[in-house]
């Protein structure tokens, strides 16, 4: 008895158990896919733009759509980490409203060195979405309704404080780092905006922290089954919590890229504007609004995707009115080129199998 | 009618799934269909519904050719199944349930009192008393079974499939569903009953196909000819294994977990029990009896509302699932395997490192595939989960396998008390024999295990104690002496005398 277990070998299942190099691959490639997909487009899209509209790729144009691609990028992943966990937040664009003005009254009103007022902007980010988090865990109602409420909460809160009146003092060196480029431009190819390697090293940070963290993982497990999750040992609610705080940290991230790259504390910049873009940029790139399912690259190309057709609109000189609609049909038919491509990978394997 | 499939095949990514089955349904009669989990019936019946389009063979239908684009092809040709997943909607009334697609209607808006007069004839015929205005979710299991069973009636089905029809009802409402059976035999309909239960199908089948690996092995042989040992081998291409029975040991370990008058909000009243390392302790109880309820609140799912625990001697409180894993070693196999076992969306080696990502965790939490794969892969291996690889998502495997990666993720984190809730319900009878072989492995090797099932052939063959749980209090428990006909005799006792009491008092 002691050996039975031991003393059947079934060597089909043994060998079926070695890793299977080309089926990893295959399985790498089919994830990246929609990422490769999104990529696709976006390179169609910036051919199409330069042509008809030379002023597409000049330095100017490029320098300004990095600069504000960064910010959409960094308000997409205030919006994935908790798209994670099945979740939402609606309140990124009050906490990013809560964070640009709390970050001018610390450097302009308080006279606060730089560091320290990013630090305490940041701290503010984290402790209103906490907030959320421990309100959703306590009272058990959906995050959607948590949320919805804290936005109004947040924003009307700061429009009493600060009576939506701009801080327009704020540090020379801090608008300068908004203006800022790391490394040579070359030829008609700008220097990278020093927001936008913002934005890639906080990416980088979330990439390692889904792909090779005991949280990345848990906050995974939680959004794919969180029963499963909890009946498995895992502390559901307290990763509820942490991203609902990381989610606002990230706002407020965004907020303070968006404060440099202006030079100056509005509370009118963010709010309502940040709330579709915050779920564009993560869903179109392939995270799933039911949770478990995540892309940093991705989230960057789609938002890459929204300020593209909005620059390359601008540029074209099409008005504004039009951006909506020209918005809505490449998402649509971004979402059914990706279907259809989805689809014929699926027949395909069939075929082969 | 008569509904013939003709050497049918179909594959998915990976997997072939059908392979030339064959199936000859006629009315007026009871065609089993039998298969270890991933044997193919699944796969099968979504063809003849409609779901799945086959490769390659054919599908007939009074001799006729017939393609289904959807299942709603299926349906009109008089083809309903009545699923293991129910697909009730279970805030609308039974009778909007049974005419859901074509409720009557008087100037645009449904006519309810036809509705109601309409439904009421359906359930008459299968003699379901229920108010046709109730909604679904107030019934039982076992009436919303009735109701999907009138439902398919409302379609004109005139070929039934049952999948896994008793799997959660109780003696008493398996017999009534299969008077109904008859009943609808009786009427002309041919009706396909998709069971793992071989005394189900043996006692009400007609004929019976089996498939094993894709193939069809048997194809409506008479039941007449049959036996149990040809079914299994059939199944599983060899004889039955004679059931592992562990030899009756008495309890010599170190008491892991000890109850004392244990009180929940959900209905428990001093319940009071300990359990050794190297025990099994059986917990046998009816469907509704309170034991998966006093699982919950042992792991810290659900509050005691009384009493005291122990464990290692000491006095413990277990606030949480994750205390109960990390604090005190006690982890619980879910009964529920696909909501609570697994994570169906993430790959095998996710689900069973799921318990051990503390320990794998490096410097600031640190994982990475490769080291999730080389810490989980030996209990993959062990437990021969059949898959290509470690990164198939568990949502790709048959449900015993499922099992066994619920069951992996266990072995990995190395508890010392497992709490194993219905291992091996609707698992076929192969993984279901290795699964009750590991289970009394694993108490060999000083695990403490609290057993729970409602199926006392598995308790008698497993448990050295056997608790009997009704009503959500411990009415009696004996010393397992391995005869199924004394201890049955025993178990139904302490039940039905609780009962009888009950009654008595009332």
């Amino acid at each position: 008895m002691t050996s039975a277990l031991d003393a059947e070998p079934r060597p089909s299942s043994a060998s079926a158990m070695d890793p299977a190099p080309r089926r990893t691959l295959t399985s790498l490639l089919l994830r990246g896919s929609t990422q490769a997909g999104l990529f696709v487009i976006l390179v169609v899209l910036w051919v199409v733009f330069a042509n008809l509209a030379p002023g597409f790729l000049s330095k100017f144009n490029l320098n300004s759509l990095l600069r504000s691609v960064a910010v959409d990028i960094v308000v997409g992943f205030a919006q994935m980490v908790v798209l994670a966990t099945g979740g939402m937040n609606l309140s990124v664009g009050a906490i990013g409203v809560c964070a640009v003005m709390f970050s001018g009254y610390l450097m302009q009103v308080l006279g606060l060195p730089i560091p320290v007022a990013i630090a305490g902007t940041l701290a503010l980010g984290a402790l209103l979405g906490w907030l959320n988090g421990f309100a959703i865990v306590k009272t058990g109602v959906n995050s959607f309704v948590v949320t919805l409420a804290s936005a109004s909460l947040f924003s009307g809160g700061m429009l009493i404080l600060t009576k939506a009146v701009p801080l327009n003092g704020l540090p020379a060196e801090f608008g300068a780092f908004g203006k800022s480029a790391v490394g040579p431009a070359i030829g008609s190819m700008p220097a990278i905006p020093s927001l936008a390697v913002v934005a890639l090293a906080i990416g980088l940070g979330l990439y390692v922290l889904f792909k090779h963290s005991t949280l990345g993982r848990q906050i995974l497990a939680v959004g794919a089954n969180a029963r499963a999750a909890e009946m498995s040992g895992i502390p559901v609610d307290r990763t509820i919590v942490f991203v609902h705080a990381l989610s606002g940290a990230l706002a407020a991230a965004a907020a303070l890229m968006l404060t440099a790259r202006l030079a100056a504390a509005m509370p009118a910049v963010a709010g309502d504007d940040w709330l579709l873009p915050s779920f564009l940029a993560p869903v179109i790139g392939g995270t799933a609004l039911s949770g478990g399912i995540v892309s940093v690259v991705g989230t960057i190309l789609g938002a890459l995707l929204v300020s593209t057709i909005r620059s390359g609109l601008l540029v074209l000189e099409i008005g504004n009115f039009w951006l909506p609609l020209f918005l809505g049909a490449f998402l649509l038919a971004a979402i059914l080129v990706e279907r259809g491509r989805a689809a014929y990978v699926a027949r395909e394997q069939a075929r082969r199998a | 009618m008569a509904l013939t499939v003709d050497k049918a095949s179909k594959s998915f990514p990976g997997v072939r799934a059908l392979k030339d089955a064959s199936l000859e349904l006629r009315s007026g009669e009871v065609h089993a269909l039998m298969g270890e989990n991933g044997a193919g019936k699944s796969t099968l019946i979504k063809i003849i519904t409609g779901v799945h389009r086959p490769d390659g063979g054919r599908l007939l239908l009074d001799g006729q050719d017939v393609l289904f684009a959807s299942p709603r092809d299926a349906i009109r040709l008089g083809i309903s199944a009545v699923h293991q997943e129910r697909n009730l909607i279970p805030r609308f009334s039974v009778a909007e349930n049974i005419l859901l697609e074509n409720l009557p209607r008087r100037t645009g808006l449904v006519d309810y009192a036809r509705a109601n007069a309409e439904a009421k004839k359906y359930l008459e015929m299968i003699g379901l008393v229920v108010d046709t205005r109730t909604e679904v979710r107030h019934l039982s299991v076992a009436q919303m079974q009735m109701v999907e069973i009138a439902k398919a009636l409302s379609h004109e089905a005139k070929v039934l499939l049952l999948d896994e029809p008793t799997a959660s009802l109780t003696g008493e409402e398996a017999d009534a569903l299969f008077a109904l059976v008859q009943r609808l035999k009786a009427q002309g309909a041919a009706i396909l009953f998709v069971s793992h239960k071989l005394e189900e199908v043996l006692a009400i089948s007609d004929r019976v196909t089996v498939l094993r690996d894709g193939e069809t092995t048997l194809i409506g042989e008479p039941m007449a000819n049959m036996t149990r040992g040809r079914l299994i081998e059939a199944m599983i291409g060899r004889a039955e294994r004679i059931a592992v029975v562990r030899p009756p040991k008495a309890a010599t370990g170190a008491v892991k977990l000890e109850a004392s008058g244990v009180a929940t909000a959900a209905g428990h009243r001093d319940i009071s029990f300990t359990v050794r390392r190297g025990e099994i302790l059986g917990l046998y109880g009816l469907v509704g009896a309170g034991r998966t309820e006093l699982a919950r609140a042992l792991v810290g799912k659900d509050k005691l509302s009384g009493g005291t625990l122990s464990i290692d001697g000491k006095p413990a409180v277990i606030r949480s699932v994750e205390e109960a894993l990390k604090r005190h070693r006690i982890g619980y196999l879910s009964e529920d395997r696909k909501y609570e076992g697994v994570v169906l969306l993430h790959p095998i080696r996710f689900n069973v490192a799921m318990t051990i990502w503390d320990r794998l965790a490096r410097f600031l939490g640190f994982q990475t595939a490769a080291g999730e794969r080389r810490a989980t892969e030996p209990f993959a291996r062990q437990l021969e989960i059949r898959t290509p690889s470690l990164e198939q998502s568990v949502g790709n495997l048959s449900g015993g396998n499922q099992q066994k990666v619920s069951l992996a993720k266990w072995l990995a984190a190395k508890v010392d008390l497992l709490i194993i809730d219905e291992p091996t319900v609707g698992i076929d009878i192969k993984t279901k024999a290795y699964i009750h072989e590991l289970i009394g492995k694993l108490a060999d090797d000083g695990l403490a295990i609290l057993l729970i099932s409602s199926e006392l052939p598995e308790m008698v063959a497993l448990a050295d104690r056997i608790l009997v749980m009704h009503e959500f209090r411990i009415v009696d428990g004996f010393d397992n002496d391995r005869s199924y006909e004394a201890m049955s005799r025993k178990v139904m006792g302490a039940i039905h005398r609780r009962s009888d009491e009950a009654v008595a008092v009332e």
